[in-house]
């Protein structure tokens, strides 16, 4: 069985979702695209419980960002990671409500958080953040690759 | 002491260099004002006048103007040709493709230099290809392409993208971007209630192309469109794409 989802990549500016995605996809667009619209769409099939998942990936710029990026790049998507920079606070003190936000724009997707920048971080202080955030957050290094693959193929397997 | 002064004044109207220096002054200011003040008080006149002399003697009005419009018009065409030859130029350019083979081919069998199956090709409005994009998440739900190019999931997305773009930053009271203009090429977006249809055309777009290429699309979406349920499945995206085949496969020889 083959089947295509939208996965969309949110969070704060500088948060390093297009590093996760150049990471996790063999980039096929130029990252100019996100400098003037706002958005990347990448692409790429992987394989979960037997079925194959074309999974297009809206990498959507922060609206912290210089751009002003519309709500309704966000619409029809099947599943969203939130990704939040574990060495700037300002990228997750709002967390909950952002989350509640995209909950009320989107309702009942799967949404995974990624807490980006492990490598910047000590392990001690990577582990006392994501123990006060309000949901539970998988820490991920676009760097060395770690939980990259891991976040989209769980991402995958809860939107099937 | 009278008649002398009738003597001076008799001097003053009979001798023409006397005269003149006492009326050219005179004529010189009226002269300014009227000068200053000629399009105030002739102005709707002239203007009434030329009308109604234009009104009459067009023919002429023609012959006039025939010559400078005609050399601007003659002007623009050779730019536009210069920048067709260039564009087959760059068409000629892609000979080794199997497009190129193919008009290599036909110019053979026909006798017609390739570059004038080019330029026809260029003129000749034709559909280059059909997506049908659900509306929301911009995922691509059936195509139809003459040949394939561009990854098309990528490209669909990336139009929702730009539609969406273009409608928040420009939209008011949900007005929708209807098309999009690049070099030899015209997408055009129809809205449709959870979907909508992007066609890429190429060539000159004319107006009876476009009339035709509604009516197509209007009956495609009425007739194919409608009945789609479940668009994620395959069996509904199936039928789409048939559908696409059947009412596009011959677009050409549909009668306008």
């Amino acid at each position: 069985m083959s089947m295509a989802k939208k996965v969309i990549l949110i969070g704060h500016f500088g948060v390093g979702k297009s590093s996760l995605v150049r990471q996790f996809v063999h980039q096929q667009l130029s990252e100019e695209y996100i400098t003037t619209i706002g958005v990347k769409i990448d692409k790429k099939e992987i394989q979960v419980n037997g079925s194959t998942i074309k999974l297009l990936i809206w990498d959507i710029a922060g609206d912290d960002s210089q751009q002003k990026v519309p709500q309704s790049y966000r619409l029809g998507a099947h599943g969203a990671l939130y990704v939040l920079d574990l060495s700037r606070p300002s990228t997750y003190e709002n967390l909950n409500e952002e989350l509640i936000a995209l909950n009320e724009l989107i309702p009942n997707i799967p949404i995974s958080v990624l807490a980006s920048k492990q490598d910047l971080v000590p392990n001690e202080q990577v582990e006392k953040i994501l123990s006060e955030l309000p949901v539970s957050a998988k820490p991920t290094s676009a760097k060395s690759g770690e939980n990259v693959e891991e976040a989209f193929h769980q991402l995958a397997a809860q939107m099937l | 002491m009278l008649a002398q002064k009738l003597n001076e004044l008799d001097g003053q109207l009979n001798e023409r260099e006397q005269l003149e220096e006492r009326v050219t002054p005179i004529i010189e200011e009226q002269q300014d004002k009227l000068q200053q003040n000629f399009p105030v008080l002739f102005g709707p006149q002239i203007t009434e006048s030329k009308r109604r002399q234009i009104k009459e003697s067009q023919e002429e009005v023609i012959k006039v103007l025939y010559p400078i419009i005609g050399r601007m018009i003659k002007k623009y065409v050779t730019s536009e040709i210069e920048l067709l030859n260039e564009r087959v130029d760059q068409q000629m350019d892609l000979a080794t493709s199997a497009r190129g083979w193919k008009l290599r081919f036909k110019s053979w069998r026909r006798g017609t230099p390739m570059k004038d199956l080019i330029k026809a090709e260029m003129l000749d409005p034709k559909i280059e290809l059909i997506y049908i994009i659900e509306r929301d998440s911009g995922m691509l739900i059936a195509s139809y392409t003459v040949e394939d190019t561009i990854d098309k999931d990528m490209l669909a997305g990336m139009l929702t993208a730009i539609k969406a773009f273009v409608e928040d930053a420009f939209g008011k009271e949900k007005q929708e971007l209807e098309s999009i203009d690049y070099e030899n090429y015209k997408v055009i977006l129809k809205n449709f209630n959870s979907f909508f249809i992007a066609v890429v055309t190429s060539g000159g777009s004319t107006i009876s192309f476009r009339n035709k290429l509604d009516d197509q699309l209007l009956n495609f979406a009425s007739k194919v469109l409608s009945k789609v349920k479940h668009p994620e499945e395959e069996s509904d995206q199936q039928m789409i794409a048939s559908g696409l085949e059947d009412y596009f496969n011959d677009f050409e020889h549909v009668d306008g």
